[in-house]
């Protein structure tokens, strides 16, 4: 729930209690105040009455009743009670409320009854629960329309900022810029925020740094280790010394590889590459797959082309490992079968026969993230492929349907 | 053809002066970007090694000094950094050619024949052992009269087998020229045995020789 819905519905409920809280007050108040006056009213109107009896003159009025003869009556106490008269005018029954007492007047008992109309409960109720219930609308309406002022006016530098801070990314080169907003704990949130990512790119910036330097200075003394094997293994060797040799090469190309890998990825995650150009894809990936056709042939594939002229803006040098990479992933994962690979106007499919992924999907681009045992590669590669779609704005999916796996470029 | 390897790090520079002695070249070298820069002061090589991190410099910054001694030399930038910028600028000050360490010594060595010919015009447009002639312009293989039919792949690692005659190559060294070095070799050794075998198989059809010996779990070695 937004913090806005919530405040607004907890708003919304507290001005319905304080209003039936505050409206049952104003109705009991106001029934209590009014009988009140009715009653003195009519104690008065008895008292006038009971003059005018006194003077001698005769009351003739239809809401005074008089009576001395009655000795029932004459012994009731004094009462205030409800009546309803019918009232020919309106049509209807009317509430009337009436004081029926006995009083002396020269030595003599007279049972006077006054009346005057009389507002019930009701009539309260009605004309409160209209100017209560308008309240209630005007809170909802002018109530919302302010949350809407607040969530455009006060709000909005947060929302900004809160998109901002999704988009954002440590390996981005710009800092995180927030907008500026005169509300104290915004503000303050504000400065921790940029604090926080001021920190967090340093020291993305510093691990990224280690990385390439390391990366390079292990680049020279794998030299060493590599042509001095070669050169080892330029004497006549026994076969068990042989085997060392070739095993120790191996590992050394291998350390070679994933050291590369791993500088590549440093620097694409920097957006080292300013050597772009119009290319045409058509052109890169024919001349690519034929420097390894041989390869597929070899193994038993079937290859299958269906390249179409595309132009993109990018770097050759990552097109060129783009490809390579892709292409040696399915050599290395792939024993026989069918190999397409298809490029149109708007997107590149590399696709293959093969078994289906033993290790998670989510894995598949992941750095190092294998699952096979006997996986023979660093574990870079479609990591690095990821990268380089980033980095010319492309998507990259996989999927395995029928038998194929399917890699799918699309450009944006 | 005379070398110079400009390169701070001696088992590197002992191993490239070793070989390329031993290929009858006359090799120099310099451990520093001043030895070097004194060097081109007073000589002039047909191809430059040059490393881009020198301890009191960057080789770059030595690419002009050399072009504007000779315009014929080859440069040849061996560098540790993989570095596209370094790639980009090195070519465009004028240098030839780019080599990631590590690399494997016949590979300079073919870069350096085919930056050779292609540099200057003491190269020559054709290989010759025994009876056999490549011509590099055709890229056709003949025996005496007769012409071999070679694949591409066939030709490229023929090319390579001879310009590193007498040389125990590792197979990765060979799958490396023929395929680049974006992919994890080791995939590519039976289809390399394949290529081997029906080279192999061509030009002994030929002559009879047998010139590709194979090296047990090493790698080949062409002798004539």
């Amino acid at each position: 729930m937004k913090l806005l819905t919530k405040t607004s519905i907890n708003q919304f409920l507290l001005s319905l209690f304080i209003l039936i809280v505050t409206g049952i007050m104003l109705l009991l108040l106001l029934q209590i105040e009014v009988s009140a006056e009715i009653e003195e009213q009519l104690e008065l109107q008895s008292a006038m009455v009971a003059d005018e009896i006194a003077a001698g003159r005769t009351i003739n009025f239809p809401l005074v009743q008089i009576d001395s003869q009655n000795v029932t009556l004459l012994k009731q106490p004094q009462v205030f009670k409800d009546t309803l008269i019918y009232d020919r005018i309106q049509n209807v029954s009317e509430d009337y409320y009436y004081l029926s007492e006995t009083r002396k007047i020269n030595g003599k008992d007279y049972r006077v009854r006054v009346m005057t109309t009389h507002i019930g409960l009701t009539g309260y109720f009605k004309a409160v629960g209209y100017i209560f219930a308008v309240m209630a609308c005007l809170f909802i309406l002018l109530g919302s329309l302010m949350n809407y002022f607040i969530n455009h006016k006060v709000w909005r530098p947060f929302l900004v900022n809160l998109q901002r801070l999704k988009s954002y990314s440590v390996s981005s080169k710009e800092g995180l810029q927030l907008d500026s907003s005169d509300i104290t704990e915004f503000k303050e949130m504000n400065s921790v925020l940029s604090e926080l990512a001021a920190k967090a790119q340093k020291e993305y910036l510093a691990l990224k740094e280690f990385t390439g330097n390391a990366s390079h200075e292990i680049q020279t003394p794998l030299s060493i280790i590599q042509s001095r094997l070669e050169s080892i293994s330029q004497y006549p060797l026994e076969l068990e010394v042989a085997r060392y040799i070739v095993d120790a090469k191996q590992a050394t190309n291998r350390l070679s590889r994933v050291n590369k890998g791993l500088l590549l990825l440093a620097k694409l995650e920097n957006d080292d590459f300013p050597d772009k150009e119009l290319i045409d894809l058509k052109e890169s990936l024919n001349s690519h797959i034929n420097l390894i056709e041989d390869l597929l042939i070899n193994k038993g594939m079937v290859l299958g082309r269906q390249i179409s002229s595309k132009e993109v803006h990018a770097s050759p040098f990552l097109l060129e490992i783009l490809f390579s990479n892709l292409l040696s992933n399915i050599i290395a994962h792939s024993r026989s079968g069918n190999v397409i690979i298809s490029l149109d106007n708007d997107r590149m499919i590399f696709s293959n026969e093969g078994e289906k992924l033993n290790f998670p999907e989510s894995k598949l681009f992941s750095r190092f993230g294998k699952g096979i045992d006997d996986y023979k590669g660093n574990g870079l590669g479609l990591s690095i492929v990821k990268q380089i779609c980033i980095v010319n704005g492309w998507e990259i999916n996989y999927n395995y349907s029928v038998g194929m796996h399917r890699f799918e470029i699309t450009f944006l | 053809m005379k070398l110079l390897f400009v390169e701070d790090e001696p088992v590197l520079l002992e191993e490239m002066e070793s070989y390329f002695s031993s290929l009858g070249f006359i090799c120099e070298h310099a451990l520093t970007f001043w030895q070097a820069a004194a060097k081109f002061d007073n000589y002039t090589y047909d191809i430059v090694v040059l490393d881009i991190t020198l301890p009191d410099g960057t080789g770059i910054d030595l690419i002009p000094t050399i072009r504007e001694k000779n315009a014929e030399t080859g440069i040849l930038i061996l560098s540790a950094r993989d570095s596209l910028q370094d790639k980009l600028k090195g070519l465009d000050l004028g240098a030839d050619d780019y080599l990631t360490k590590p690399f494997f010594v016949e590979e300079l060595n073919a870069r350096i024949n085919a930056l050779y010919r292609r540099k200057t015009f003491k190269g020559a447009k054709q290989i010759i052992f025994e009876d056999f002639k490549i011509d590099l312009v055709s890229k056709l293989l003949t025996h005496k009269a007769d012409t071999i039919p070679l694949t591409r792949k066939e030709y490229e690692m023929l090319i390579y087998f001879v310009v590193n005659k007498n040389r125990v190559m590792s197979k990765s060294s060979i799958a490396e020229h023929l395929w680049g070095d974006h992919f994890d070799q080791s995939d590519n050794f039976d289809t390399l045995y394949v290529h081997v075998k029906n080279l192999r198989k061509k030009l002994s059809a030929a002559s009879n020789n047998d010139y590709i010996k194979s090296v047990y779990g090493m790698g080949y070695k062409f002798t004539f």
